[in-house]
């Protein structure tokens, strides 16, 4: 019972967040500032790269942006 | 969805020099012997291999305060193919040197440690350390290479997938990783839904052998290489809320099991009147498993933009961070040079196996270390970036020479100590800069 209540409202907040998706946004000519590099997700990789390097070496959280490895020895 | 471009863009002469210039630095000999027209000439070979190549190179170098500094060339190539497919080849060599924290505790007595590759406490293969001065090893030395590949397919209009490896080397380390995505756009490109996988196998190869978690110090109990392997999902949601607005949820998690202890990490067992009487290695639980939850926001106004990424990680050891960044961007009037400063803030809560110190009167816990790396602390980043725009790149968005400072320091919980060792500096704060000058073309 319980599980059925659960997939209930995962499928209701799936389709809520669906139908509300698809009321943001914005038309193909309307990407002008979207289409800045500043607005990239990842706008400077090699920031990211030496940033989360650091950042996976000294603390116990790593991850988030993209996958938690670090492959390195160092933590 | 990302917004690049995926046409390949038209070569700019200087642009092509510069490319030109780097490749033969690289040694690239697979275009060596073409007839020289048509090597140089308007569609030529080179003109093929370089029409939508990007080069972003950098160059940073990490200074701890007393502690361990690095030198660390990164270069990344992302050769975008005229049907659509991508390639990124990237590279970073470390090069580490200086002074590591041993996890024992600073004490009023001098202490003596054997390093790694020591087998007693007398010798040239030991180091000591002075009363009431932080204990590290000050001769830790490493080097690594890392070297990746992603490769990007679009199947469709609205379906992406890619395909991507990494392998890093240390004198001590192996690590090999292999990741697949698929990404679907929908509602006009305006959503994007993404799944990964990720797998990853490490190799360690302590010098002087991995220690026997929990082991005594003197005892030398080391055996040989261990290894780990985790393996990784995320779940990532990308959505244009408005013209000048997007925004990227993740979901994350990951599982690592095997040998998860630091090899290097000792602590210190100490008797009731807090004077230090031997050390133990650390030992951590076998396995680890991640969660967190990722949200990035980015949004411009005229010459000014932003980001703001936000972060909820929680693991099965008991370890809760938050993490809050914001990179603001101006765009200077002439439209060639912006500055973008950094402010990061991080907190984690210690491990549930975290200790300072261990007491001699108590038996000793199945878990336990002493590794700050796991203790409770918080720490804050500040950085600044200057990009200038090269004049001649405008085919190429985003070409540009940078400077970047950042300053970052740890804050740790400061522990109840016993009597005798109030007054020392137990937990001392961390404190590094990072400069790195990079080249994107």
């Amino acid at each position: 019972m319980r599980h059925s209540l659960l997939s209930f409202l995962l499928l209701l907040a799936a389709s809520v967040l669906a139908a509300g998706c698809s009321l943001v946004g914005v038309k193909p000519w309307q990407r002008d500032i979207l289409a800045r590099d500043e607005m990239q997700l990842n706008a400077s990789p090699l920031d990211s790269a030496i940033d989360d390097h650091l950042y996976f070496s000294k603390e116990a959280s790593s991850g988030g942006r993209s996958y938690a490895g670090g492959g390195c020895g160092c933590n | 969805m990302q917004l690049k471009n995926r046409r390949p863009p038209k070569t700019p002469p200087l642009r092509r020099q510069l490319i030109a210039a780097s490749c033969a630095l690289l040694g690239a000999t697979s275009v060596r012997g073409q007839d020289t027209d048509n090597f140089h000439g308007d569609g030529g070979v080179l003109d093929k291999v370089l029409d939508g190549l990007s080069i972003d190179t950098a160059l940073a170098y990490y200074h701890e305060d007393g502690r361990v500094q690095a030198v660390e060339p990164v270069v990344d190539l992302n050769k975008t193919f005229a049907n659509g497919q991508s390639l990124d080849l990237n590279a970073t060599f470390d090069a580490l040197s200086g002074a590591s924290p041993n996890g024992a505790l600073t004490s009023r007595s001098a202490q003596t440690f054997a390093s790694p590759s020591g087998t007693g406490f007398t010798g040239k293969h030991t180091y000591t350390v002075a009363p009431g001065q932080y204990p590290v090893d000050p001769h830790y030395q490493d080097d690594r290479l890392a070297v990746g590949a992603n490769w990007n397919v679009p199947f469709t209009r609205l379906t992406s997938m890619s395909f991507g490896g990494k392998l890093s080397v240390e004198h001590d380390f192996l690590s090999v990783s292999a990741n697949a995505s698929i990404a679907q756009d929908f509602n006009e490109k305006n959503t994007t839904l993404s799944f990964g996988v990720s797998n990853e196998y490490d190799r360690l190869s302590p010098i002087g052998g991995a220690p026997v978690p929990g082991s005594d110090y003197i005892l030398f109990e080391k055996t040989g290489g261990k290894t780990k392997d985790g393996v990784a999902a995320l779940l990532g949601v990308t959505q244009v809320l408005a013209r000048n607005w997007i925004a990227a949820l993740n979901l994350s998690v990951d599982r690592f099991k095997g040998y998860l202890n630091d090899p290097y990490k000792i602590a210190s067992v100490l008797d009731a009147a807090g004077d230090t009487t031997g050390y133990v290695y650390e030992s951590r639980p076998d396995q680890r498993t991640r969660k967190s939850v990722y949200l990035e926001n980015r949004a411009a106004w005229n010459q000014f933009s932003a980001s703001l990424s936000l972060r909820y990680m929680q693991d099965d050891w008991q370890v809760r961070s938050d993490t809050a960044e914001l990179r603001p961007r101006w765009t200077l009037s002439d439209r060639n040079q912006y500055i973008e400063p950094t402010f990061r803030w991080y907190r984690q809560s210690a491990a549930y196996f975290y200790t300072p110190w261990l007491l001699n009167t108590d038996t000793t816990p199945e878990y336990q270390a002493s590794d700050e790396r796991l203790g409770a602390f918080h720490a804050l980043t500040y950085g600044l970036k200057y990009a200038h725009k090269l004049p001649d790149q405008e085919t190429r968005p985003g070409s540009e020479l940078s400077l970047r400072l950042v300053y970052y320091q740890q804050t740790f919980d400061q522990p109840v100590v016993p009597a005798s060792l109030q007054g020392l500096d137990l937990l001392p704060p961390l404190k590094a800069i990072l400069v790195q000058v990079g080249w994107r073309f």
